[in-house]
């Protein structure tokens, strides 16, 4: 064998490398090397092909059809054709949220700790079930509750229905205008149900405080309102103490200080009786000798409105022939006490707009679901109920339910007691929710129950847009199952699912002239009025809310596209903004983006940035709501604060809703 | 040839500032989602809603002061010359991924995109945003995404486009059903279709049929460009600045009865 020559040596080892380079090179491997290496920098995912089909459906938010642009199975669009509110461009992705309920959850941690285990829907089933059974068995029917969303139509019928079959009175709506208004509705017309504005026919808009365009009512409505007020030249006057969108956009803005809306409403009402010789509608008004202390120039010191525009409006209202006054402070969320309604109400009431085209109706529940079989226990169960006013009456005065129903509500959240229910619900020994995503108030239940979002539930037209996802089940068809499940109450539910009952479950518009005055209630809210704005010299600010379009009381903060769009002026730099008058500022001691905590009689909030803007009166703080969730996916969690934490909590006497409208505060 | 120059006006009077549009656009055009969504540095976003204010006017006082929202987007600019468009954004890219097409659309190709953001500085509308991170899509938010529109990928830049894949959809289709005339085929972008009170309207500048007619809308008292004050100039001194300077000449027309709105979106007083 030869000696390998180390030059020999050198020379196979060059011809090796230089063999391998040029094998390596013309083998295309450096090519995908790059082509990888361009993948992995630029990472892009590419959404998977398919065909293009269009399927119609509606959305519940504001009754619009709609058409869902679907690739393959995936939806990928919303059309709303120029109509619908921005709730139906949220559809796809409340649809596709990461952090939907998919299984139903038990809690398998503390109460309140926030951690679930997903069980089967039998086993969930059963343990509810066996939870109502064992309290109607030991005569404690009376002690299930339930607290409905706000606008849940047919879910909310059922929990209803539901209670009333076990034998419980206890159920409570999250408060909005409706709920609120329907209080007034019951007390001054006799009347089951809500007050219905016809804008559509209206030629003068009095609005006392209502964002009619920031989220008030149904927005897919008001913006088909708004066009029509603007092509037939209809005259909207806002009465509000923040320069919002609302008040830009109507014919006059009639500036007024924190919380003196029903002031003026009587103010106008003074004169209506005394100059225009209206009072032959509402005698009962004109006799009160109260109404004296509402002359103009009272008015004008109380409300800051001047005496002379409070002559002028009053001269337009009763000019104009198809005027409104429109009550419910407020977008999303209306913080309306009834005898605020009530005094609004006396406007339209005293120039015969009741139950007239233009005027103020009555939305009338139509429940043709039929009489709930109510056997001894519920019967029994029904005459030991004692029913709370409303929401946040029992969250506050009422006995504790040994069982609770959260249905698409978030009181822990939305309620001024929000705090306080927390901790009450630690000891509520069962509590389920019906939801489609976690929420601040199902971090303390102990069954969360997936519900079906709008694309994926069935419509009285037709069926679903998308196939229901995960092993979610429409709200209705949960309380159907759980009632199904329960002897003696069975016999009230003969459905076999929630599509045969879409079509029975919905309200009517009818015309309601009668109107009885109850000068009671006006007189007790009037003091109560009185003593809430008076407040202590400490406490030199008052505070008032506002609600940003599309976030409104918060529950589609959870979705990113809805956090994009909030604004630098409202949220910024993981920071909630509070806004003043810079006059306001000067006098305490802020600046614009200076650090400041609210702090009223309730408690403090955490730290707020400044934003300096002459929209806000002076000596009035407005801060947004809908921000500072414990618990709402992480996109919504721990952003701002829930200003309603220290905002008032003067329970109503008449809808049992506290009225957080005006909050005595000061900065810290 | 196409004969067709695509443009919007927005009325502001309408506006209510819901936000419809902006969803609208985010979910047509796969905007990236990220967990701190509100953090404003990392937000990204073709279409902004701005809410603005006339707090800044001495002499306003409470009562006095109003509040508006302003949808701004990529304003499609064509230069002074719209035959032969010149966008500022479309001069400085050095890789032809910006690029203007003859119906005077302002594209944008993100995966030819190398990220020097030159583009962006140009930009006089700040209507660019550049994806500083990874678009996550979390979970089944991937099943939203819309294929006809291609996911950004980290490091480029991207713009609005007046959604000009939905002209191609809806090209495509008048072709499939025997159109052979270009100009014939029109479609509405994603925002247009979404504003529940009809504020934004869109179509061809060039026809006189057209909600969006440049000639009228040059016209109407009410009309104003965003950033734009030659148009506030009278003819000769808007001709003489002309040959001086290549302007935007934005094809986005906002209409407001509000003089202190025009006067913020043009830049100009007394516009």
């Amino acid at each position: 064998m030869n000696k390998l020559e180390r030059k020999d040596f050198l020379k196979l080892a060059g011809g090796a490398v230089a063999g391998g380079l040029v094998g390596t090179t013309l083998s295309g491997a450096p090519f995908n090397a790059l082509q990888w290496l361009v993948e992995w920098t630029q990472d892009q995912y590419r959404p998977t092909g398919g065909s293009e089909t269009f399927r119609q459906g509606v959305c519940s938010a504001c009754g619009t059809d709609i058409s869902v642009r679907l690739i393959g199975d995936r939806a990928v669009k919303v059309e709303t054709a120029n109509a619908g509110c921005p709730v139906c461009q949220t559809l796809i992705q409340i649809l596709y949220h990461p952090e939907r309920v998919r299984k139903p959850l038990k809690r398998v941690g503390g109460k309140g700790s926030g951690r679930f285990a997903p069980v089967e829907w039998s086993e969930a089933i059963k343990d509810i079930s066996d939870k109502i059974k064992e309290l109607r068995a030991q005569n404690k029917a009376h002690t299930v509750a339930a607290f409905n969303g706000a606008h849940n139509m047919l879910a909310g019928a059922l929990v209803e229905r539901l209670l009333a079959a076990i034998g419980s009175g206890h159920v409570y709506n999250e408060p909005c205008f409706c709920s609120l208004s329907a209080k007034a509705a019951k007390l001054t017309q006799n009347s089951e149900g809500a007050l219905d504005y016809d804008f559509e026919n209206s030629d003068y808009v009095l609005s006392f405080g209502a964002r009619l365009f920031e989220g008030w009512g149904n927005q897919a409505r008001m913006h088909r309102v708004l066009n029509r007020w603007k092509a037939d030249g209809v005259k909207l006057v806002q009465i509000d103490t923040l320069g919002t969108r609302t008040a830009s956009m109507a014919t006059k803005w009639v500036p007024v200080k924190p919380g003196t809306e029903a002031y003026l409403a009587l103010g106008i009402a003074y004169k209506l009786i005394m100059s225009y010789g209206k009072g032959g509608n509402l005698p009962e008004l004109g006799r009160w000798p109260g109404i004296n202390d509402f002359n103009p120039e009272k008015v004008a010191e109380l409300t800051g409105v001047p005496a002379v525009t409070i002559d002028e409006i009053a001269r337009e209202f009763a000019g104009a022939r198809r005027a409104v006054a429109v009550a419910g402070r407020g977008g999303e969320m209306v913080s309306s006490s009834v005898g605020e309604i009530i005094a609004v109400q006396c406007l339209n009431k005293l120039t015969g707009r009741m139950g007239v085209p233009g005027g103020v109706f009555v939305k009338i529940k139509n429940d043709r679901l039929g009489a709930v079989r109510q056997d001894a226990a519920a019967q029994a169960g029904m005459a030991a109920t004692r029913k709370a006013k409303g929401l946040d009456d029992f969250i506050k005065n009422g006995e504790k339910p040994e069982l609770l129903f959260v249905n698409d509500a978030n009181p822990v959240h939305t309620s001024v007691f929000g705090k306080d229910l927390a901790g009450k619900m630690k000891d509520i020994p069962m509590v389920v929710a019906i939801m489609t995503m976690k929420n601040d108030t199902a971090r303390y239940a102990d069954y969360i129950l997936p519900s079906l979002t709008i694309l994926e539930s069935k419509t009285a037209r037709g069926d679903a847009a998308v196939a229901p996802r995960y092993s979610a089940k429409h709200g209705a068809d949960i309380i159907l199952e759980i009632a199904k499940s329960v002897e003696g109450v069975a016999a009230s539910f003969p459905w076999s699912g929630y599509a045969d009952m879409a079509a029975l479950v919905g309200v009517e518009r009818r015309p309601q002239g009668n109107f009885n005055l109850n000068i009671e209630v006006l007189r007790t809210y009037l003091d109560m009025l009185k003593k809430n704005l008076e407040g202590a010299a400490e406490m030199p600010l008052a505070l008032i809310p506002y609600e940003i379009p599309l976030v409104g009381n918060g529950a589609s903060l959870s979705l990113p596209y809805v956090l994009k769009g909030v604004g630098r002026e409202d949220f910024a730099f993981e920071r909630l903004i509070v806004k003043m008058n810079p006059e306001t500022a000067n006098a305490m001691g802020a600046c614009e983006n200076s650090s400041v905590k609210l702090k009223s009689s309730r408690g403090k909030t955490a730290s707020l940035k400044v934003h300096l803007t002459k929209t806000v009166a002076p000596g009035v703080v407005a801060v947004p709501m809908g921000f500072g969730h414990c618990e709402s996916t992480r996109y919504a969690e721990e952003k701002g604060v829930n200003p309603l934490e220290i905002m008032t909590a003067n329970i109503d006497p008449e809808s049992g809703t506290a009225d957080w409208w005006f909050t005595r505060v000061k900065l810290s | 040839m196409m004969n067709v120059r695509w443009g919007m006006s927005i009325d502001l009077d309408k506006c209510t500032g819901c936000g419809a549009c902006q969803i609208s656009c985010m979910q047509e055009n796969n905007m990236p989602i990220f967990d701190e969504d509100s953090d404003i540095p990392k937000r990204v976003t073709f279409l902004d809603l701005m809410k603005v204010t006339n707090d800044f006017e001495g002499g306003k006082k409470y009562g006095e002061v109003q509040t508006a929202f302003i949808p701004k987007m990529c304003m499609q600019c064509s230069g002074n010359d719209p035959k032969n468009p010149h966008p500022p954004c479309v001069t400085v890219c050095p890789v032809v991924a910006t690029d203007v097409g003859d119906d005077g659309i302002v594209s944008q190709i993100w995966s030819r995109c190398i990220g020097c953001r030159y583009c962006q500085a140009a930009c006089p509308y700040e209507a660019r945003v550049f994806n500083w991170w990874k678009p996550r899509y979390e979970g089944d938010f991937k099943q939203g995404l819309n294929s006809d529109v291609s996911v950004a990928s980290r490091g480029t830049v991207v713009k609005c486009t007046f959604c000009s894949h939905i002209w191609k959809r809806e090209r495509d289709r008048a072709i499939a059903g025997g159109e052979t005339d270009i100009n014939k085929v029109t479609y509405t972008p994603a925002c247009v279709s979404a504003c529940p009170t009809g504020a934004i309207v869109f179509g061809d500048l060039n026809n006189p049929n057209s909600p969006v007619y440049e000639t009228r809308l040059k016209n109407d008292p009410r009309a104003v460009r965003m950033v734009h004050s030659i148009d506030q100039q009278p003819e000769n001194e808007r001709a003489r600045r002309m040959r001086i300077k290549d302007y935007p000449n934005p094809k986005v027309y906002y209409l407001s009865s509000q003089k202190w709105l025009r006067d913020i979106i043009s830049g100009f007083q007394n516009s």
